[in-house]
């Protein structure tokens, strides 16, 4: 793992920005997460250190993306391309924020962190440079969707950084796509802010091709009377994990989470949740399915906060997960922690295969097992994807993912 | 709002099995070495085998670390400072309860374990376990008749060594885990049952154990064999007396049911739990497990944990047999600085097999209530089930519920089901209850008794009476 060498010798490099510094320095001591901890233990150790074979080429090569048609109402962008956007209209604003605006926030972010709750945002953080980090401050209503690529090329390492502030009142459409190419690991940190009374429909579809490699970690700020709406898929990845962490800093603040990964061959695909409740009245949905065929793994854990001060908490989280093959594996685990008394939190988890009735019950109406197959995954797939922003249409999902082999 | 004071003035009852009975005790020097196994088997006259498996046992736990995983907080046990051996002195041998030292007699009266003659009419028959050793058992000619074995662990050894050389430790491995190494290594006594096939135990059996002095541990070791078709039903209750120290209880428990049998395990357990400083109480740190390696056998656990300043338990279930079944209800309760890391594992091996877990935790005070359970189905698990229910009740802001499943299933052909909810009391049903003129204590304990009444309905008559009780006497002062 030569980045591993290359984080415990190299600190004193000049081009490096501070942020790399602090965070080389926080890894140094021990540059891999502890395998035995509640996070990494189910983690694939080969399938990590082959995350990490690959070298960090900081420069993009040219790399066609799959987009599809670019409507002319959207705002597209890509980490890592020079793009200087400043788009100041009469109902928003869409601006990049300075370096030192980036440096700051994500500092502060930085005091937060623990090794190997972490060890993602430390990893990005300390190999992003300059260019693969990319800041942006939207304030304002009616603003139209904004679509943000992130992609690792072929043989590479790559790792980006996205921070995103948005302003009170401020009401926005999100589409966050990450992309690997074959043999490729990109490692995408995002950071998001929402400050009073904002709102956001954010949406994460995480795809590779044959044996790529993603750590996508999320960390979101809620302040008062923000609303987080989140819809995540993830599939098609060699190795991944999808870690978020959600802040309602103030209380009375609305999350509402749907998230999916579809694990297929030798995969394996985990998602980490962590919601904490620091204020009062806040509010939490959160679904999680998991569909785990062929000899893949897919793994699950959310752990929902309460302390005290966050009483009048109405949370919620359900894990289904579907196990189409003997040599799947799901390992769910979802967490309640709780100690404001008037508070109704609830959890529940489920792990099965296809509903046989309803199999049946298609086939008596004269439709075939892998037709009536496809409906009943259509269906499950159906919900999340219907809950993520933009793609629905035009990103065929749903197609994409009942015809993918 | 509900009114402060009037809680606090109800009175506190105090723990009532906290007193010490004063009686010439056998205790060995403090600390833990090869010699001191040597010695208590040598006490015990064990053969050769046991001894060996004492030794085998010390050997690891000496190479093995305390677990640190569960979310509990206590202050790090000296082992070097308890006592492994303590007997209350008596005549060798006794031919009837008459020879038992009265003292001790009087001690198990005051607790209300009917051990005289005149008391045996209940129709329970009770091993009675003080300290270390097994003091009495009643109604043993009654159930020789039948052929059940009930006797103390340290006779089974003696009198049925092939039958412990068979099962001791097929359960619970002695390197399982760093308490079962420990008790493994250092048992004292504990019970023994054997219900021969086809056998249907004429009446409930019980174990009582008393730890009676403030330096020594207890570590009592259960056994269980169930043979083909048989059933047993085994109720075990526990007290201490109080303390400013902490005790360490590391005990064991195996089960083993065999094809068509099954086995109920029903604990009450109110170990002294510190006073509302936290100051004393026992660390109750138990391994109980059972095996359904038969066809269709079927392992039932219930609890009702109130006492103990920590618990760290998770009774489990091995579920090889096919068709074979695993039950898990509790209930937990935790007040002022108790802390309970509890739950429990179903592992489903065997095809068809069936679990059903549902656990019950109140928190008060300032204490913390966790629930840790894994359920896990194994490949060969097809049209296996589990559904499990962990709901949390919090009283007052100041104590915490937590709930940690661990689920993972490898076999696509059997259904998980896994729900979990927290709740409160509710001013408004307190409201309620009290405008139909319910008092406040006696509505608290009613909707504490309901919250838990799908365990209480697991329970045995003569439990579930006295762990409503007990839930209601441990709760009193503490909603406010």
């Amino acid at each position: 793992m030569e980045i591993i060498e290359k984080i415990k010798t190299n600190t004193s490099d000049d081009n490096l920005t501070e942020i790399q510094k602090i965070c080389l320095n926080k890894l140094q001591s021990s540059p891999l997460p502890n395998p035995k901890s509640e996070l990494w233990r189910l983690s694939n150790k080969s399938k990590l250190s082959n995350f990490l074979d690959y070298t960090v080429n900081e420069k993009d090569s040219k790399f066609d993306i799959p987009y599809p048609k670019n409507s002319q109402s959207t705002i597209r962008l890509i980490i890592g391309e020079n793009c200087q956007i400043k788009l100041i209209k009469k109902n928003y604003s869409i601006q990049q924020l300075s370096q030192d605006e980036i440096q700051k926030y994500i500092k502060e972010q930085i005091s937060f962190f623990k090794q190997n709750e972490n060890w993602s945002d430390l990893l990005n953080l300390s190999l992003s440079c300059k260019n693969n980090i990319l800041g942006l401050k939207i304030n304002g209503s009616k603003i139209p969707p904004i679509e943000i690529f992130s992609h690792a090329s072929s043989n590479s390492l790559k790792a980006k950084t996205l921070v995103i502030f948005l302003e009170k009142n401020c009401d926005v459409e999100l589409l966050q796509v990450n992309l690997g190419k074959e043999n490729s690991s990109l490692s995408q940190s995002t950071f998001f802010c929402l400050k009073e009374n904002s709102s956001v429909n954010h949406g994460v579809v995480s795809y590779g091709e044959k044996r790529s490699n993603l750590l996508n970690s999320l960390n979101v700020i809620q302040q008062k009377n923000s609303s987080y709406n989140l819809g995540s898929l993830h599939f098609r990845f060699n190795y991944a994990r999808f870690e978020i962490s959600i802040k309602q800093t103030a209380g009375n603040a609305k999350t509402n989470i749907k998230g999916m990964q579809i694990t297929k061959k030798d995969e394996q695909i985990s998602t980490y949740t962590k919601i904490e409740f620091n204020g009062p009245n806040g509010f939490l949905d959160q679904i999680n399915k998991s569909l785990a065929d062929d000899k893949s793994h897919a793994v699950f854990e959310g752990s929902i906060i309460v302390p005290k001060i966050a009483q009048k908490t109405d949370a919620s989280q359900l894990s289904r997960n579907l196990l189409l093959s003997n040599f799947a594996q799901i390992d769910t685990k979802p967490q309640l922690e709780i100690i404001a008394d008037d508070v109704k939190c609830k959890h529940g988890a489920t792990i099965s295969q296809l509903n046989e009735e309803e199999l049946f019950y298609m086939r008596t109406r004269g439709i075939t097992l892998t037709e009536a197959s496809k409906l009943q995954l259509s269906s499950y797939f159906q919900e999340i994807i219907s809950f993520i922003p933009i793609s629905k249409d035009k990103w065929d999902l749903l197609d994409k993912l009942l015809h993918d082999d | 709002m509900v009114n402060e004071n009037l809680v606090k003035d109800v009175v506190k009852e105090p723990y009532k099995y906290g007193f010490v009975t004063d009686i010439d005790t056998d205790k060995i020097e403090k600390g833990l070495n090869e010699d001191v196994i040597k010695l208590i088997s040598q006490k015990k006259e064990e053969p050769k085998f046991l001894l060996d498996f004492r030794l085998k046992a010390f050997k690891k736990w000496q190479k093995m670390k305390e677990p640190d995983w569960a979310a509990l907080g206590y202050k790090k046990i000296d082992y070097q400072d308890i006592i492994y051996y303590s007997a209350p002195k008596q005549k060798e041998k006794i031919s009837s309860l008459d020879e038992v030292d009265p003292k001790l007699l009087e001690t198990f009266d005051k607790l209300g374990i009917p051990l005289t003659e005149q008391k045996k009419l209940t129709n329970v028959a009770v091993d009675a376990v003080f300290d270390s050793v097994s003091i009495a058992t009643t109604f043993r000619e009654e159930l020789s008749k039948h052929g059940v074995i009930f006797c103390s662990i340290s006779e089974a050894v003696k009198n049925h060594a092939d039958l412990i050389e068979k099962y001791l430790g097929t359960v619970v491995p002695d390197s399982d885990n760093y308490f079962a190494a420990l008790n493994s290594a250092v048992f004292s006594d504990g019970s023994f049952v054997y219900i021969p096939k086809g056998v249907t135990c004429p009446m409930d059996l019980s174990s009582y154990f008393r730890i009676n002095s403030g330096d020594s541990g207890q570590f009592e070791r259960t056994l269980i064999i169930a043979e083909e078709s048989s059933s047993v039903s085994y109720l075990e209750g526990c007290t201490a007396p109080m303390f400013d120290t902490n005790t360490l209880h590391a005990a064991v428990v195996e089960l083993i049911a065999l094809d068509d049998a099954s086995i109920k395990y029903s604990t009450v357990q109110n170990w002294y739990a510190g006073d509302e400083e936290g100051i004393g109480g026992i660390f109750n740190f138990v391994t109980k497990r059972g095996k359904c390696l038969g066809k269709r056998s079927k392992i039932s656990w219930s609890q009702v944990e109130t006492g103990s300043a920590i618990t760290w338990k998770y009774p489990s279930c091995l579920l090889l047999g096919e068709e074979s079944v695993g039950e898990f209800y509790s209930v937990a309760l935790t007040n002022n600085l108790q802390q309970a890391d509890t739950g429990t594992k179903m592992i489903h091996i065997g095809p068809k097999t069936k679990s059903t877990i549902v656990s019950k935790g109140i928190s008060a005070g300032k204490s913390k209530n966790s629930y840790r359970g894994l359920v896990k189905m194994g490949t060969k698990a097809t049209g296996s089930r589990n559904y499990s229910q962990c709901d949390s009740m919090l009283i007052g802001d100041q104590a915490s519920a937590n709930t940690f499943p661990y689920i993972k299933s490898q076999q696509p052909n059997s259904e998980i089901e896994h729900e979990a909810s927290t709740c409160r009391i509710s001013e408004d049903q307190l409201f309620y209850l009290q405008s139909r003129g319910i008092e406040f204590e006696e509505a608290v304990s009613m909707m504490v008794s309901g919250f838990c009444r799908d365990v209480f309905n697991q329970l045995p008559m003569e439990f579930a009476a006295e762990a409503d009780k007990l839930l209601a006497l441990k709760l009193e002062g503490s909603v406010g």
